[in-house]
């Protein structure tokens, strides 16, 4: 614990989020030819970023030129760029392509960005909104990880009778419903923008979460209001910690796998993440992903750390303070 | 050890009748309550399917939540921790709960079928099975919970604050089996998921109900 209170891992902890958060917003969002030639047959108007490398120049004229184009799938085809746009050969670009059906050329329409560092791929249907896996699934990864980190404090605790640990385990406990608050809050938004409602009550892990939230909220409740010394209440309390984690993982990973929802990773499909690494999502996506979990859970045993310096000097300038 | 507290238990039960008494007349209450809430709808299966356990799961929760609460009262908790041991009161505790909240759901269904002609059950067996799972799971939730609750303050309305959200997963499961049973008779593949899921919540929370409430009840 001593580590993080070091002010040169804090502030290289800090700029490792703060970078990760940067280009978790900045990266552009790019899909591929048949991304577009998709959307274009079904009728949709608006265009998709696709992300292109012009390999070879076919022809040149005054105003366009003609080249062999592969997309981030390999996908060859030939593509019509306007001289405008100054691109020359082995240039990887990201922009918008429009797709006459029948067709087997493509026309670049604009160009957004030249040469990024990185690209996230184009998640059907959700587009620029697939950014926030990148925060949404490390949120309520780390909530998972603080109940669980809090509920192996109280198993201390009763073995032990050091209220040391039950500090800890509070500490844990309070911010893992804070991170699950986040986890619900983005989920909610990200519901209403892609599912059209914030809440969906057939939606098995909206309505797991929340029942998450009322049983940690019923655990602070019961805090507050048990009336005995401080053994018997940190006793009485990790007790129900621990009573409530045992429901954790039917909330969290059995029913909604045996019920039927929108949210992935229901029904017999696996989760985003899953440990056998088998994931749907493209590499250089997932490899963000876990660097965003790793930063939230940093900054997890980070606040727990300060919660639990707040709480030891409370206790020692105000004896009695409840 | 276990059958002189619950025979301790039953024997007060029977002198006073609280705990069936009120439990009966909140069994009425409620489905007098739906039923002028809804005078001649027609109830479909899954609506019935939640009135009828949540009927029961507040039912059990207020013939139960006085189990440890009265020891308290009545300062009789001391000489039961001096007397028996800390499991035998848990399972002696447990058994009774569990023989008061099967005839509260075995009443349960004896009113709703005579008050709701909505109230059809086509599978039995499978009926039967989903009720004795879903009355476990909830007697050893109740009864470690109030064990715990009897040592707040607030003690009446903490119980259902603290167990219902625990008993979430299995009113999720028990109502959705009950549904399917409600809608077909040949159901036993429908509910597979559902009733391993009874059957593994029940397992895990009572086997952890009984290690832990040493830690409730001991001084």
């Amino acid at each position: 614990m001593k580590i993080i209170r070091n002010p040169i891992v804090l502030i290289v902890f800090a700029l490792c989020f703060g970078t990760s958060i940067f280009l978790s917003f900045s990266t552009p969002v790019a899909g591929g030819f048949r991304d577009t030639a998709m959307l274009m047959m079904l009728g949709v108007t608006s265009q998709t970023p696709v992300a292109l490398t012009l390999e070879q120049k076919i022809s040149d004229s005054a105003s366009i030129s003609t080249y062999r184009a592969k997309d981030r799938f390999d996908l060859e085809r030939t593509l019509h760029v306007s001289n405008n746009f100054a691109l020359q050969s082995g240039m990887t670009v990201v922009g918008e392509c429009s797709f006459a059906p029948g067709d087997s050329s493509f026309t670049l329409i604009n160009v957004q960005r030249v040469n990024p560092a990185m690209i996230f791929p184009l998640i059907q249907g959700l587009g620029e909104l697939g950014r926030n896996i990148l925060f949404h699934v490390p949120m309520s990864f780390i909530a998972f990880i603080a109940f669980l980190v809090g509920t192996f404090y109280s198993i201390i605790f009763l073995r032990k009778g050091n209220l040391k640990y039950d500090l800890h385990a509070r500490a844990a406990s309070s911010l893992g419903l804070m991170f699950t608050t986040l986890a619900t809050v983005t989920g909610s938004i990200w519901a209403r923008f892609s599912w059209g409602k914030f809440w969906d009550w057939d939606e098995p892990r909206e309505t797991s979460i929340l029942v998450l939230l009322l049983i940690y909220v019923a655990y602070f409740l019961l805090r507050s209001l048990l009336e005995d010394t401080e053994e018997k209440k940190a006793r009485l309390a990790a007790v129900y910690n621990i009573i409530a984690f045992a429901t954790v993982p039917f909330l969290m990973f059995v029913l909604p796998r045996i019920t039927r929802s929108l949210h992935p990773g229901s029904g017999s499909e696996a989760p985003v993440i899953n440990l056998s690494g088998k994931t749907h999502i493209d590499p250089s996506f997932s490899m963000f992903l876990w660097i965003n979990v790793v930063c939230f859970a940093i900054l997890f045993f980070i606040l727990k750390d300060i919660y639990i310096r707040i709480e030891t000097i409370r206790q020692q300038r105000e004896p009695n303070y409840d | 050890m276990i059958s002189p507290v619950l025979r301790k238990e039953l024997r007060i039960e029977l002198r006073s009748r609280y705990g069936t008494s009120a439990v009966v007349m909140f069994l009425l209450v409620t489905v007098v309550t739906i039923a002028f809430a809804a005078p001649g709808e027609l109830i479909p299966p899954p609506l019935m399917s939640a009135f009828f356990w949540i009927t029961v799961f507040f039912g059990t929760m207020t013939g139960l939540s006085r189990s440890f609460v009265s020891e308290e009262e009545r300062g009789t908790a001391l000489l039961l921790r001096l007397y028996a041991k800390p499991e035998s009161v848990f399972w002696g505790k447990f058994i009774y709960n569990l023989l008061l909240s099967l005839s509260l759901a075995f009443t349960a269904v004896i009113i709703f079928a005579f008050f709701f002609e909505d109230f059809v059950v086509r599978d039995y067996a499978m009926f039967s099975l989903q009720l004795l799972l879903g009355i476990v799971g909830t007697a050893g939730i109740v009864t470690i919970l109030s064990a715990l609750v009897a040592r707040a303050s607030q003690k009446g309305a903490l119980l259902p604050v603290l167990a219902m959200p625990v008993l979430f997963p299995l009113v999720i499961a028990v109502t959705d089996a009950t549904t399917i049973t409600m809608e077909n008779a040949s159901s036993w593949v429908a509910v597979r998921g559902d009733i391993l899921v009874l059957f593994s919540f029940d397992v895990a929370l009572i086997l952890i109900s009984y290690v832990l409430f040493n830690f409730i009840w001991r001084d």
